[in-house]
């Protein structure tokens, strides 16, 4: 018999390293070699989202082209009397088309809502007051919000309306020899003090986290699933469990394994999404009349860093528990599924209008890292609502381990003998007190 | 020297929820000696292999004990596994590992010093023959090459102890005569090895002792010539079914009931 050395784990019982290490290096070695682990790890992260990104916005582009490119069907009824000049003006307007019937009102909503005319524009007497003077009157735009051509219908109305209404009465305020600055009493006018760098790093930081997310989670799926249900698919388990490693040094070398990974897939990605990010945005903004620089913080870096790794071993230890339970790979998939959804339901949050990095939303785990990415994207970090982000996350990891270490006391659990998921477990030998360790 | 394996009054109870308390392994004592092919035979289902989980400390048992060179199985089983090595027609090898990648993984994580790996690696190659597929990936090997290096990664740390659970199942005649003959050559070397199976054929030609085992009790454990004698059988086969028939329509009139399996 050869005797055991030193290492790795020459008698010693618990944590070993170098046991870890070993182990560790032939999950990588193997899922270098496996088609779906490099595709979904490295080349989707990489290349697909990036194009994907590209795609999705030049898509944008497009439809919103075609929908300009429409002509409004419009009807318009009861023309004011000593207003020739606005009929001449929307009749001039190419993307109004005048139609000339003219049927009941209840035809009108009808077509309106079948699609066959987008706007009804009538003029009706204005609402009765001792101060209305002669003449007055109120457009009503009838329109079916349902419909986008509807919609664009009514506003390209309104704005030939308004417009109008403007340029009428500056000529009546002239006509009364009162100028613009007197009839207007006031005006409003912006400035945005925000510089094109800033101004690119809201973009980044606006889209790059939400990308971030979903790469972890993809990142650690596969991963995930075949560090376990892989496993006795392939019949490997009970190969590697009869080996002298510890039951707690295989699960600790697949857990790195699978946040390895995870964290691997995210940094990639924002990686790729931050150099792609101008090429794909540049052209749509120049064409809006913004100009945009993009650069990535310095200070970004490591704070991005940590919030990838502590986000992918959050995702690593929670997608584990659940497909702890799987036999197959396709059971593996089933039971990780609801997790990577409920991990995905940030993204609704980061699409929130005006949230802040505030104290609260830093306790809710994912929520507060994809949070603080966008925030040490945008350098414009505070580290009260950071720190707090960072042991909220480190104690997410500590429990998922922990409920992990419950899961894993149970023989027939780690055997893969245990036909239920990790609810039905919970249920039974948890919550029902009747705990049956090492049942079938 | 202690004792290479001692299996005493060893039990195993599952619970299932639909079928309740089953009794998969029940009060089984045996011991294996070194340079010794310990046969357990018996039918599908009958507890050979969660015996052998219970030894390769894949499974813990409900009660009783077992060591292996000394090593409780309960309380030291990473020192069992580490003196053991352990084969079963179910034990897959990772398929996107080359065939020296997989007996160096073993190897290292069944504790042989990094140092002496790559000789032992080399030394193991040479002798199943595996020089020209050492780097191919076990997945693009043939049935008899992944056997080869199955029975290779099992005993890349050289343990004194060796498990074969069923070990030729699935395999064709050449393949499973080729493990035969590599299971009588590493008793040659003086290890310990215990081997199941339910081919009759298999255990006669082999095993130095056979322990008959029949629904979670061993029915008997003696050398062929004892069992013979005890019997008055001359094949395993009927030996086999006398033993593990409660009302045989012929044979002794008193069978010989189950038995601690402490042979001669």
């Amino acid at each position: 018999m050869i005797t055991p050395g030193t290492e790795p784990n020459a008698g010693r019982r618990g944590l070993d390293w170098g046991q870890v290490s070993v182990l560790y290096v032939r999950e990588m070695r193997a899922a270098m070699r496996e088609r779906a682990i490099v595709v979904n790890s490295i080349l989707i992260p990489l290349f697909l989202y990036p194009f994907l990104l590209w795609a999705a916005f030049t898509g944008l582009t497009f439809a919103m082209g075609q929908t300009e490119g429409f002509v409004s069907r419009v009807l318009v009824t009861d023309w004011p009397k000593g207003h020739p000049g606005l009929r001449l003006k929307l009749e001039h307007d190419e993307q109004i088309q005048m139609l000339d019937a003219e049927p009941p009102t209840t035809d009108m909503e009808k077509q309106l809502k079948n699609g066959t005319l987008d706007a009804w524009l009538s003029f009706l007497p204005p609402d009765r007051s001792d101060s209305t003077p002669v003449g007055a009157f109120q457009a009503v735009i009838t329109y079916n919000q349902s419909q986008e051509r509807s919609s664009q219908a009514k506003t390209r109305l309104s704005e030939a309306v308004e417009s109008y209404r403007v340029e009428w009465l500056k000529r009546e305020a002239k006509g009364h020899g009162i100028n613009k600055a007197e009839w207007q009493g006031f005006t409003m006018a912006s400035h945005n003090v925000a510089s094109g760098r800033a101004m690119g790093a809201f973009i980044m930081g606006l889209i790059a986290p939400v990308i971030f997310v979903v790469m972890v989670a993809i990142g650690c799926f596969y991963p995930a699933v075949d560090a376990t249900a892989g496993e006795r698919e392939r019949q490997t388990w009970e190969t590697l469990m009869s080996t002298a490693a510890s039951r707690t040094n295989i699960v600790v070398a697949k857990y790195l394994y699978v946040a390895s990974l995870g964290g691997l897939a995210g940094l990639l990605n924002l990686l790729a999404v931050i150099v792609t990010l101008k090429p794909i945005f540049a052209p749509l903004l120049e064409k809006a009349g913004e100009t945009l620089e993009y650069s990535f913080p310095l200070m970004a870096v490591p704070v991005v860093a940590l919030a990838g790794l502590l986000l992918a071993g959050f995702v690593a230890a929670g997608m584990m528990i659940f497909a702890a339970f799987a036999r197959t790979f396709k059971e593996g998939q089933s039971m990780i599924m609801p997790f990577y959804m409920l991990i995905l339901v940030p993204i609704v949050f980061l699409q929130t209008p005006g949230l802040q990095f505030t104290f609260g939303l830093a306790f809710v785990p994912v929520v507060n890292l994809t949070l603080l990415v966008r925030q040490a994207i945008s350098g414009n970090l505070h580290w009260g609502p950071a720190v707090i982000t960072v042991l909220v996350s480190l104690l997410a990891i500590g429990l998922c381990l922990r409920v992990a270490g419950f899961v894993l006391q149970f023989e027939d659990v780690v055997t893969g003998a245990y036909r239920g998921t990790f609810f039905q477990l919970a249920r039974r030998r948890l919550l029902s007190r009747r705990s049956q360790k090492g049942a079938t | 020297m202690s004792t290479p394996v001692l299996v005493q009054a060893l039990s195993r109870i599952f619970y299932d929820e639909a079928r309740g308390e089953l009794r998969a392994v029940d009060d089984v004592s045996f011991e294996c000696r070194a340079g010794e092919v310990f046969g357990l035979l018996g039918a599908n289902g009958a507890g050979k292999t969660t015996t052998l989980r219970l030894l390769a400390t894949i499974l813990k048992p409900t009660s009783g004990t077992a060591s292996v060179m000394g090593h409780d199985v309960v309380t030291a089983p990473e020192e069992v596994r580490r003196n053991l090595g352990f084969c079963s027609s179910t034990t897959a090898l990772y398929p996107r590992l080359t065939a020296r990648e997989t007996i160096e993984f073993f190897a290292r994580i069944n504790g042989v010093p990094a140092a002496r790996v790559p000789q032992r690696v080399e030394q193991l190659v040479q002798r199943f023959g595996l020089q020209e597929y050492a780097d191919a990936r076990v997945d693009k090997l043939s049935q008899g090459m992944k056997q080869k290096v199955s029975i290779a990664r099992t005993v890349a740390h050289d343990p004194p102890v060796l498990i074969f659970d069923e070990p030729t199942v699935g395999l064709d005649v050449l393949n499973a005569l080729e493990m035969q003959k590599v299971i009588s050559e590493f008793r040659a070397e003086g290890k310990t090895i215990i081997f199941s199976t339910h081919i009759m054929s298999e255990a006669e030609k082999l095993c130095d002792r056979i322990a008959i085992i029949h629904r979670g009790t061993i029915r008997a454990c003696d050398t062929l010539a004892h069992l013979r004698a005890e019997t008055g059988q001359h094949y395993l086969e009927d030996i086999f079914v006398q033993y593990v028939d409660p009302a045989p329509p012929s044979g002794p009139a008193a069978l010989p009931g189950p038995r601690p399996g402490v042979g001669p």
